[in-house]
């Protein structure tokens, strides 16, 4: 159910996003949407601790965010490039962060972030401060095949660290499909190689999402190393909003790959009687009001003024060379 | 039979030296190729010198024990010819590249002192090296460059400081490429001027130096002629008031320039610019200087009524009392050294003007008469014309120089 | 004169390790194997489990270094070849550069990059990545020339709270020796004026610093005084010791071992160009290696490089003009 009230809040936050960058000239820069692994993203998210696991966010993981505790503002600020986000306008939309909270500031060299959870569990572990926290690091199946996602697997394999590759299989790496993308008919056999245990999910559905993501989050916190997870499901967005995703086919949409789990969760939650329909209702009204009023307070606030940044790279000032501002 | 030099090997990248620990074999030793002739140590792994070729051991000069360079000779071998050859003509050593140059002696040079590192001398890096040319040619001489005449960022921010021109160096000698004076060439010329006795020139000798420098900066030419001058001296003994003899030449010289104004133009990149109206100036000298008083539109205007306007503009020269508006320059400027003494000379036109005519003094000489048939006493003197050789030519200053001799021998036509 | 350049590394390491906890070393075979030069023989012993055999994957070795630093670790990753460093250029220019400022978390860490040409290396063991690296925002990219700067700017690099491309010279290892790594004199990001002159500035660093030492010696006997500048540090590049020179001397040679186009020295000339014209009597010169991938054989690789040879006839060339 947490989970679920996780995807409503997700999915309201994301419609509203596309929404401002289909109105044009609010947000600073383009919109990535999780929109068809909400379920997955957030069975991974609600077994995470804020301010003791580690998550390392790809750039469909709304839901991971707000499930693991990223604070609510924090989106709508970094879109709008409110110097109060933890940006300040210096970097946008997906690529926030708080590393110094666990969550990690993604780049876009996508698998460059394996290797950096894995380093900061490695150094949590040397430092004895790891306990049972563990650290996920979530990508897409195109992700798989960057040198850094193998160095990086391969590393934290070598090292036993308790790191969860959350893979998402959502059929398109931006617009190329999964037989440009790889060979394998699984994924997930690829742990055999590493020496890692690995499994697949149906992402659409909710249920199995949260069934799996205990177990794999378990092991991984009781000391078996690295674990691999795949969940299947279809991106129900373009890459970005400024992409139609016109070149996935129809049949593709209507095949069960492409059901959205969204209506599935719900339809879950209705069967098993943990919310009716009006406290669905309810829910989903309340998160429309939040969303709204993130978005009030975002837009309000002081952009960046370019005459009061520093223009400073290094934390140590008297190193940063200061003739190249005038 | 040859003998051929067993050396430390690199054994590694970055190795520098190893140390042998073993000899495995003695002098005078039958050795195959191949076989392991001394143990060594790098700071990376123990590893084995081995026989080039098949042979006897000669001298063995490697103790145990001790750090060897790499490429220093261990010991000798004697191989045939054939193998010798095989492993190269020359063997390695006898290279002139390889051979070590003598470490250098100690340098007891304050400029050294303090410094915060020392090399090994004998080190290979520091053996003689191939020369080769650097990657970077640049620094092309530049052309022209002998004196002061190329200017150095460096030469030119001190004269700027020091408030000097290109001409007050013409007298330093470069020692830089080309000749060029070099910043300490400068600076040498300068504190050699601090023998000397210095004062201030004056303000009127800087204006007539800053003229005269910038009207240098063009291609200056003269011609030169001669003009009798009796018709006009019997014109002035029946004048009243009576003009000067320079009148004369100004007058002459304002007729023939409006007969073409294109004469007294100035080159302006690809145009002449010609003036606007024939305002002729002329020089007065004055205490330190001279000044250049102009007289507006002669063409326009007869001699008789010039003289009182020339007399008063030569009195406020001279009592430094010009008129604001006469700080306009004319078109052309005369000059009467002939008040000098002077027979002939090459006055430089000012900067903003391409002609400049000069007046010698008059000088009565005898001049064959067909019409007496003998020689008769004539008052002759030269008048030269210096010009922009840009604008004119010696042909077309010539010609302007004979109409200007013409006029002046015609003085009633002024 | 018994302490290497190799050994200050060595030895700075160890103080580093032995000063704070936070530090650690990650390379490949640096554990018990000591690395490849040996710059950390014997380190894994004293510190257990700080001294780590890293697979050999420079993306991800880098990448962990900085998790780690986020986490309040001082990593020192040891690239086994500083041409390797290019495999974990991304995490580098990318991640680690820009961590500090797009997130306000500092990134201590320090890259070694056992940096330079010795004989017989090759294209792919000679290299010297200081330009590369310099040319990002958010790097720290110091090049020491002494035994001394080898000790004392490791130490500064470890305990700087900003990524430090540390460029150690391969030919300097062994072959530099000193008899103490003596006193910290100078911080990263100043100048030292590694020999006095007045007729011409020669600005170098690392391993060149010694091939310009020998050509001003050379030149001595002509009556010439040339003044060496070792940068130490590339980025921040101290200008104000640089101009300070070229208005003593009026000539400048930029000296450096990486290929010529863009990188340090034309950096170097940039800057007193810009800042300092009016100091120039000469137009400024720079000397590298040539624009080729560094040969193998020694003969040409002798060619490739400037030497002191190379240097002592830019240097006429220069004082000539």
């Amino acid at each position: 159910m947490e989970a679920f009230r996780v995807m409503v809040r997700a999915r309201t936050l994301e419609d509203k996003l596309a929404n401002l960058y289909k109105a044009g000239g609010r947000l600073v820069g383009g919109v990535y949407l999780g929109k068809g692994q909400e379920a997955y993203s957030a069975a991974l998210g609600i077994q995470l601790r804020w301010q003791h696991d580690i998550l390392g966010p790809f750039i469909r993981d709304q839901a991971a965010r707000i499930a693991f505790g990223e604070p609510p503002l924090d989106p709508m600020r970094t879109y709008f490039g409110s110097v109060r986000g933890p940006m300040r306008g210096r970097d946008g939309n997906v690529h926030r962060g708080r590393p110094k909270d666990g969550l990690p500031a993604m780049i876009s060299h996508i698998g460059s972030m394996v290797s950096l959870v894995s380093g900061m569990l490695f150094a949590r572990r040397m430092q004895g401060r790891l306990g049972d926290a563990v650290g996920a690091v979530t990508l897409g199946e195109g992700g798989t095949s960057t040198g850094a996602f193998h160095e990086g697997v391969n590393l934290a394999a070598v090292e036993k660290l308790p790191l969860i590759i959350a893979v998402t299989n959502n059929q398109y790496s931006y617009s190329t499909s999964n037989d440009r993308q790889f060979a394998c008919s699984d994924l997930a056999e690829r742990a055999k190689g590493y020496g890692i245990q690995g499994r697949n999910v149906d992402g659409t559905d909710l249920i199995q999402c949260v069934q799996a993501f205990d177990e794999v989050v378990r092991a991984a916190r009781s000391g078996s190393g690295p674990q691999l997870i795949i969940g299947h499901t279809l991106r129900l967005t373009g890459h970005g909003e400024h992409d139609d995703s016109s070149y996935i086919p129809e049949s593709v949409k209507k095949s069960p790959i492409g059901r959205d789990c969204m209506l599935i969760a719900e339809q879950q939650i209705l069967e098993h009687a943990w919310m009716n329909d009006k406290e669905i209702a309810e829910w989903k009204n309340t998160c429309r009001a939040d969303v709204e009023r993130m978005v009030a307070t975002a837009m309000k606030e002081p952009a960046p003024d370019p005459f009061k940044e520093p223009w400073r790279a290094l934390s140590t000032s008297e190193l940063c060379e200061g003739q190249w501002t005038v | 039979m040859a003998l051929f030099p067993i050396i430390m090997p690199q054994l590694g990248e970055s190795i520098a030296e190893a140390t042998v620990l073993k000899i495995l074999v003695k002098p005078g030793e039958q050795v195959s190729a191949d076989q392991e002739l001394f143990e060594v140590e790098t700071n990376k792994a123990t590893m084995a010198v081995i026989s080039p070729a098949p042979g006897q051991v000669g001298s063995i000069t490697a103790t145990i024990g001790t750090s060897y360079a790499v490429g220093s000779r261990l010991a000798e071998l004697v191989v045939s010819q054939k193998d010798a050859e095989a492993l190269g003509q020359t063997p390695p050593c006898s290279q002139p590249e390889c051979v070590p140059e003598e470490p250098q002696k100690s340098r007891p040079d304050a400029s050294t002192a303090g410094v915060h590192f020392a090399v090994n001398q004998n080190d290979a890096i520091y053996q003689k090296q191939p020369t080769v040319e650097p990657v970077v040619g640049g620094l092309p001489v530049p052309a022209g460059a002998a004196g002061a005449s190329y200017i150095s960022p460096r030469m030119r921010a001190r004269m700027t400081e020091l408030g000097l021109n290109a001409a007050d160096l013409a007298g330093v000698a470069g020692t830089g490429a080309g000749g060029r004076v070099t910043v300490e060439d400068f600076e040498g010329f300068l504190r050699a001027l601090e023998q000397h006795r210095m004062t201030p020139a004056s303000t009127m000798r800087m204006a007539v130096a800053d003229a005269m420098r910038r009207s240098w900066t063009r291609p200056l030419a003269t011609v030169g002629t001669s003009v009798i001058l009796d018709p006009m001296l019997a014109h002035r003994k029946k004048a009243n008031p009576k003009p000067g003899p320079a009148l004369y030449a100004i007058r002459a010289l304002a007729i023939a320039l409006s007969e073409n104004t294109a004469m007294a133009g100035r080159l302006v990149g690809n145009r002449i610019v010609h003036p606007l109206a024939i305002d002729i100036g002329f020089a007065v000298e004055v205490d330190d200087g001279v000044l250049v008083p102009n007289l507006r539109g002669v063409d326009k205007i007869p001699l008789v009524q010039l003289v009182d306007k020339y007399n008063s503009l030569v009195d406020k020269a001279r009592t430094r009392r010009l008129p604001p508006d006469q700080t306009r320059p004319g078109i052309a400027t005369v000059t009467n050294f002939g008040t000098f003494g002077i027979i002939w000379a090459t006055p430089i036109p000012l900067p903003e003007q391409n002609l400049v005519l000069g007046l010698g003094a008059g000088t009565k000489q005898p001049v064959w008469s067909d019409e007496v048939n003998q020689f008769i006493p004539v008052t002759i003197a030269e008048l030269t014309l210096s010009f922009d050789h840009r604008i004119l030519d010696g042909g077309g200053a010539g010609r302007l120089l004979a109409r200007v001799a013409q006029l002046m021998q015609s003085p009633e036509h002024l | 004169m018994s302490l290497t350049y190799l050994e200050a590394i060595r030895e700075a390491q160890y103080e580093a390790l032995r000063r704070n906890p936070d530090v650690f070393i990650y390379g490949q075979d640096i554990g018990q194997f000591g690395g490849a030069f040996k710059a950390t023989k014997g380190l894994m012993n004293e510190f257990p489990g700080r001294v780590l055999d890293a697979p050999i994957s420079e993306d991800a070795m880098v990448g962990l270094a900085i998790g780690a630093a986020i986490e309040g670790s001082r990593p020192i990753v040891e690239m086994q070849f500083a041409d390797f460093s290019s495999v974990g250029f991304n995490q580098i220019v990318n991640q680690a550069a820009t961590l500090y400022w797009r997130t306000d978390v500092p990134c201590p860490i320090t890259i070694r990059l056992p940096s330079g040409g010795t004989a017989g290396s090759g294209p792919f063991h000679s290299q010297s990545m200081e330009s590369i690296y310099a040319h990002y925002p958010g790097l720290v990219i110091v090049c020491p020339a002494t035994v001394e700067d080898a000790y004392w700017m490791l130490l500064d690099s470890v305990e700087l709270d900003d990524p430090v491309i540390f460029c150690e010279h391969k030919f300097l290892y062994y072959h530099l020796k000193a008899d103490s790594f003596g006193e910290r004199d100078l911080p990263i990001g100043r100048a030292r004026i590694a020999r006095p002159g007045r007729d011409a500035t020669v600005v170098t660093y690392s391993a060149m610093v010694h091939e310009a030492v020998r050509a001003a010696d050379e030149l001595q006997q002509d009556g010439y005084q040339v003044e060496v500048v070792d940068l130490r540090s590339v980025k921040p590049m101290d200008v104000d010791t640089i101009l300070a020179s070229v208005a003593r001397t009026g000539r400048l040679l930029a000296l450096g071992e990486s290929f010529p186009w863009g990188g340090v020295t034309a950096e170097v000339v940039a800057r007193v160009v810009t800042d300092g014209f009016h100091l120039l009597d000469a137009p400024p010169m720079r000397l590298n290696s040539k624009d080729t991938p560094i040969p193998y054989h020694t003969q040409l690789w002798k060619a490739h490089r400037p030497t002191v040879a190379t240097v002592t006839d830019a240097l006429r060339r220069l004082l000539r003009y």
